[in-house]
């Protein structure tokens, strides 16, 4: 197989997300008073409504719903204050009624967006050529139209419709492409459903364009995010490694079945791989700010499914796509998709074909397998779900919901930049996890400029490199690590009192002990000589020493500098200023 | 356009109720003679009324607070008392794939 | 003391107040009648006397404390068993849920139970709820009191039959399309469907999630006013959504004066195919009564009654099929034994547990909800629904109810109907309140003039008016009280409301 890089030359992939995440800050079910179950024992959260009683009946939680708009208001969808929850069957037990409850061709929120910065290494996987008019076109023939249907939400567009609508919209390509798997009771009706809600300004979307450094900035729209509840969970016995095929029983644990579930839909508008899992990444970033769910892609609680097709550059035909499952990481998500562009860029290079089917991601064997063969759409038979009543959110309602939003990660980030004077990178890092964004400001509250760029990046590197080294259960907010402690740091740094090594040591001893850097600096000795007469004695010992090399320097060997300073260092035991001992050795040598 | 046997059959795998013997025939004649029965209300689909999916007027948002319902909620001995096959604390369902070939 | 049956539920409650008799002996007098009319009845599936009598006992001794009783105390009380109470099982006359053991009371069976009503067992119905019989229960049928070759009409067949055969002074049913109304017409007695939303259907189980509403059956409009105000206590269930406030002042109503009201006629309904003369000449007679009683009669149009069938037999297997997609066998119900995959085994237990009409609506349900077919049939018959609702809308801004039959003819023979088709028929004068939501009651209005069998008028009202029904129907039964002759030879045993069925009257259940 060719490398991505190339066949992405060639080759346009058309990606589309849909990411699953679950509400797990709230304290109970979708439609149930059950507590949310993180790690109980099987079936200890369960009552009438969750185990699909007979008789039982659904209520929703009210804050459930609060959160899926500020995850709308969060994302620039128009909230839509008239929706309905559906019933979508199938029979399977992980739901416990043989039907899910979902939301129809309306859902809660509708048309968002989000534009994504793309830098560095990952701006590199989309070619020259993907760029200005060329990207006008793709765009324009990649998404469905006005009306925005792609193949995944088409799925869950049962308003079938009386209203002979079927004219009143051509269809949009990338439906008809995929029409072929459209598990909704009709397609056509759906359509004329949304025709009432305003769609996406696509007058208004910026076509990416490449900066001098290599960036570019993408805009990526979201159809909808609808509301629904979770399945149980199953654990089949007997068969290898927990696998479904050849298991002689599955066990059925309802704890999690009615969990908040919220779906987001992306339009296919992401072209490569690194897309994709920064969109994920900055996803989840928001979701993590506006505190509905701890997004943890480890334990399951958000979830990523990837649909992807290839065209020939310049066409506006779009391919026939494969569904991606087991996208459990962002590098899964960003290796399965670039495994499978390749794979599918192979097949059409051979003059085969691409199946419609869904495809398992297998990060060790790194390759995409079969999981199943979409011959016939499935048919959930949707419809409206009579024991719920609709849905007329009220202005006072959404604003409520539009009040309680926090300052999202864009906007810190700009803040940050802005006020604090950090790197953009930094800023965009701190910004994105709440917690790291309280402990920085708190840390480098009156600093500005370079005060504040060393506690950004003590907390970008010593900080989260040290928690990562404790592992998943290590946070920001119980590490013990103090903002004053790092501050102090900072102060110690900028003084010139450590070196930067020296900071690494003292913030390991600060973390381990609880005591204060300063304390440390001094009890140990370890604050950094900055006196030059000091120091040009030592200069001067060394410069004996090493004459040798001292005159390998003067006769134009600038690398030798770095030996010297080193032997500066080490005569110091430590303690000099390495930037004084530079500056000194260069003077005694010209 | 009347419904086969086969349309039949496929409809009694979807909704997991398995016809046997004289059921299919059976069951076939009774889809077309309901299904011909309904053929009445076709005669409303009209373009300019608006479906009721809720019988009951204006109620729209009804919602609980988020709070536990411990009352509710079910022992395990509960939950799985009406169950036919658990094991431990699970539901038990036989293999889903089958034997594989 | 003569049997417990000619007694009122508010003459039952006022005598244990009163200590005339205490709630324990009255629960004992009604197994006793239970015991020796079951044989020729079969109302119920299961009578509970350990739970009625331990619920007698807590009422007597509140009494003995000096507490206040609630309305309905000491109230024996049959219940359909399609709805949940712990203790019991909830069967929905179905093999599938055969051994099924209630683990929740369903909220109407709380509330009933709140109000002081003692549980003394489940009823018959049709096989959940499918059917205008009783003939489907997967268990046994049910016989009309009035002639034990007939049907009690269904889907609350026990429920009507009980309370006729003075088993029970109250019932609850449920009534997805006349579930409740046909069989009291059947049966002699009155039963109401209230507004959609009026009763919390949580813990019921589900037929047709638009269409179900509980209500409840009594030998009197009265007693069936006092059982829809403890069903309405407390007002909006929380864990049911479409369950809405209504005030509980229905018993006051019984006995007010209609005069200078408007009643509504619809000339279509009183020339429709396959309305018998007898049930025609009884409806009649109940509008020159009204009019007697000072009301106006007004011609009222409904012009999309014709749909209303149709429309129900999309909503209503639609709903069906989703609603009993959960029974698979697993968590609850029927498994069939020995199933190498969970394809098989759910296939099985479905056809071995649901009988042939549980079937057949949910196969008509779920290729009704199919792609293509959905489209089609779905939305004309929400629109057909919407149309209908208008017509009542319409209709009741010339009147304040609209009367009309309940049943198209009196109670018919075991097996008399074979085909399907032709047994929704039977459902023509309640569907249609199903299909707009508003309330109806069945008053009976004597013995007809040529079967000799409980003809019976139907009242019905605007959404939410349903007190109407309780102000219309006690003075349509005033009207017939007394009149001779209008309930056979038994006409003299009793004042307002309908008599026990003459054959089982005082049989056992002496106070």
């Amino acid at each position: 197989m060719r490398e991505l890089n190339e066949v992405l030359q060639d080759w346009e992939a058309v990606i589309g997300l849909e990411i699953h995440t679950e509400l797990t800050t709230l304290e109970t079910k979708m439609f149930c008073g059950c507590k949310l179950s993180h790690d109980d024992e099987p079936n200890t959260h369960v009552c009438p409504v969750c185990l699909g009683l007979p008789g039982a009946l659904p209520v929703p939680n009210r804050r459930a719903i609060e959160y899926i708009v500020k995850a709308g208001l969060a994302t620039n969808c128009e909230i839509q204050k008239h929706s309905m929850f559906y019933r979508k069957h199938y029979f399977y037990p992980d739901m416990a009624k043989n039907f899910q409850t979902t939301q129809g061709p309306v859902a809660f929120c509708m048309h968002g967006r989000l534009d994504l910065e793309v830098s560095g290494r990952g701006a590199e996987e989309r070619p020259a050529c993907a760029f200005g008019a060329a990207e006008a076109e793709s765009l324009a023939s990649a998404s469905a139209g006005a009306v925005g249907l792609s193949a995944s939400m088409a799925r869950d567009l049962p308003e079938g419709a009386g209203q002979r609508g079927r004219s009143q919209l051509s269809q949009p390509s990338h439906a008809q492409a995929e029409s072929a798997d459209l598990g909704t009771n009709d397609l056509a009706p759906a359509a004329s459903a949304l025709a009432g809600l305003a769609s996406y300004d696509t007058a208004s979307l910026a076509v990416p364009e490449r900066r001098d450094d290599g960036s570019y900035t993408v805009p990526i729209r979201i159809l909808r995010i609808h509301m629904e509840e979770d399945a149980a969970k199953m654990v089949h016995v007997g068969g290898e490694e927990g696998r479904i095929g050849g298991a002689t029983e599955s066990l059925i644990d309802y704890n999690r079945c009615g969990t908040p579930l919220i779906e987001l839909v992306t339009e296919p508008d992401l072209r490569t791989p690194e897309e994709a899992r920064l969109f994920m990444e900055k996803l989840r970033r928001i979701f993590l700010t506006l505190g509905i769910s701890d997004c943890s892609m480890e334990k399951g609680s958000m979830r990523c499914d990837g649909n992807v097709s290839l065209r020939r550059r310049g066409s506006t035909k779009l391919g026939t796509k494969t569904e991606l499952k087991n996208l459990n990481s962002f590098k899964a998500l960003h290796d399965g998709l670039a495994y499978e562009i390749c794979r599918q860029a192979e097949v059409l290079e051979e003059g085969g074909e691409i199946y419609q089917e869904t495809r398992h991601w297998e990060p060790s064997r790194k390759r995409t397998v079969v999981m199943r063969t979409k011959e016939t759409a499935d048919d959930y038979r949707f419809f409206p779900d009579p024991d719920l009543a609709p849905f007329d959110l009220t202005d006072e309602f959404i604003d409520h919901c539009r009040a309680e939003l926090p300052e999202l990660p864009d906007a810190k980030r700009d803040r940050y930049e802005r006020d604090f004077g950090i790197k953009r990178a930094d800023a965009e890092q701190l910004a994105g996890d709440p917690d790291s964004g309280a402990f920085f400001e708190e840390a480098a509250a009156g600093m500005t400029g370079k005060a504040a760029q060393t506690v950004a990046n003590l907390i970008v590197n010593e900080l989260a490199g040290y928690l990562n080294a404790r592992g998943p259960e290590a946070t920001v907010a119980t590490c013990g690590i103090a903002p004053t402690q790092v501050a102090a740091l900072a102060r110690l740094l900028a003084e010139d009192a450590v070196s930067s090594n020296q900071a690494h040591e003292v913030f390991e001893l600060m973390a381990a002990s609880g005591e204060d850097p300063e304390r440390i600096v001094d009890e140990r000795g370890m604050r950094q000589v900055n006196d030059t007469e000091a120091l040009q004695a030592v200069v001067d010992t060394v410069l004996a020493r090493c004459a040798e090399q001292a005159q390998q320097y003067r006769d134009g060997n600038q690398k030798v500098l770095g030996f010297l300073v080193g032997q500066c260092m080490r005569e110091s035991k430590g303690s000099g200023n390495p930037k004084l001992f530079n500056e000194l050795l260069r003077n005694s040598l010209s | 356009m009347a419904l086969s046997e086969n349309d039949v059959r496929a409809i009694a795998d979807y909704a997991r109720i398995a016809l046997e013997g004289e059921e299919l025939a059976q069951m076939t004649s009774y889809m077309n003679d309901a299904v011909s029965m309904l053929e009445p209300v076709l005669a409303y689909d009209l373009p300019d009324v608006e479906p009721t999916f809720h019988p009951i007027g204006s109620l729209s948002n009804v919602m609980r607070g988020d709070a536990e319902d411990a009352e509710r909620g079910f022992t395990i001995d509960e939950a799985l008392g009406n169950a036919a096959s658990s094991r431990d604390r699970s539901f038990r369902v036989p293999s889903i794939l089958g034997e594989e070939e | 003391m003569p049997s417990f049956d000619a007694l009122s539920a508010r003459e039952i409650s006022a005598g244990i107040a009163a200590g005339s008799f205490t709630a324990t002996e009255v629960t004992r007098a009604a197994l006793e009648a239970i015991d020796a009319r079951e044989p020729q009845i079969q109302a119920f599936l299961e009578v509970t006397p350990e739970l009625a009598l331990e619920r007698a006992r807590r009422i007597d001794e509140a009494r003995a404390k000096g507490a206040a009783l609630p309305p309905l105390a000491g109230v024996p009380l049959a219940i359909k068993d399609n709805m949940n109470l712990t203790g019991t099982h909830t069967t929905c006359a179905s093999r599938m849920l055969e051994s099924y053991e209630s683990p929740y009371t369903a909220t109407c069976v709380a509330r009933m139970l709140a109000a002081g009503c003692i549980p003394v067992g489940k009823a018959n119905m049709d096989e959940f709820a499918f059917g205008s019989s009783t003939d489907t229960s997967a268990f046994h049928p049910t016989n009309n009191p009035w002639d034990t070759e007939r049907v009690p009409g269904g889907s609350s067949g026990g429920s009507a039959a009980a309370v006729a055969a003075g088993e029970v002074p109250l019932a609850l049913g449920s009534d997805t399309g006349g579930s409740i109304r046909q069989p009291a017409a059947l049966c002699g007695v009155v039963g109401m469907k209230p507004t959609y939303g009026a009763v919390s259907r949580y813990g019921v189980v589900a037929f047709g999630s638009s269409l179900d509403q509980v209500g409840p059956f009594g030998r009197s409009v009265e007693d069936v006013a006092l059982a829809m105000d403890a069903l309405v206590a407390g007002g909006h269930d929380p864990f049911d959504s479409t369950s809405q406030d209504v005030a509980p002042r229905f018993a006051e109503q019984a006995g007010t004066d209609i005069a200078g009201k408007r009643v509504g006629i619809i000339p279509a309904f009183m020339e429709a195919e396959g309305l018998t003369s007898e049930v025609r000449a009884a409806v009649e007679s109940a509008a020159s009564e009204l009019a007697a009683a000072g009301a106006e009669l007004v011609d009222v149009d409904l012009p999309h009654l014709a749909a209303a069938i149709a429309a129900y037999y999309v909503i209503g297997p639609a709903e069906a099929f989703s609603n009993l997609a959960r029974f698979d066998g697993i968590r609850y119900g029927y498994q069939e034994p020995d199933c190498a995959t969970l394809a098989a085994q759910s296939a099985l237990s479905r056809a071995h547990g649901f009988g042939a009409e549980a079937k057949r609506r949910q196969m008509l349900g779920a290729y009704l909800l199919s792609s293509g077919v959905y489209d089609k049939y779905y939305y004309a018959a929400q629109k057909a629904r919407t149309l209908i609702t208008e017509d009542y809308r319409r209709a009741f801004e010339q009147v304040d109810v609209i009367l009309m039959p309940a049943s198209p003819r009196t109670a018919f023979k075991h097996g008399e109907i074979s085909d399907p088709t032709q047994m929704y028929l039977a459902d023509l004068f309640t569907i249609s309140i199903n299909i707009a939501g508003n309330g109806g009651i069945t008053v009976p209005l004597g013995l007809g003039a040529e079967s000799g069998l409980p003809v019976a008028a139907q009242l019905v009202a605007p959404a939410f008016k349903d007190e109407r029904l309780i102000a219309f129907g006690s003075a349509l039964e005033q009207a017939y009280a007394g009149k001779v002759g209008v309930w056979g030879e038994v006409a003299a045993m009793h004042g307002a409301g309908a008599p026990v069925a003459p054959v089982y009257a005082g049989k056992g259940g002496e106070l």
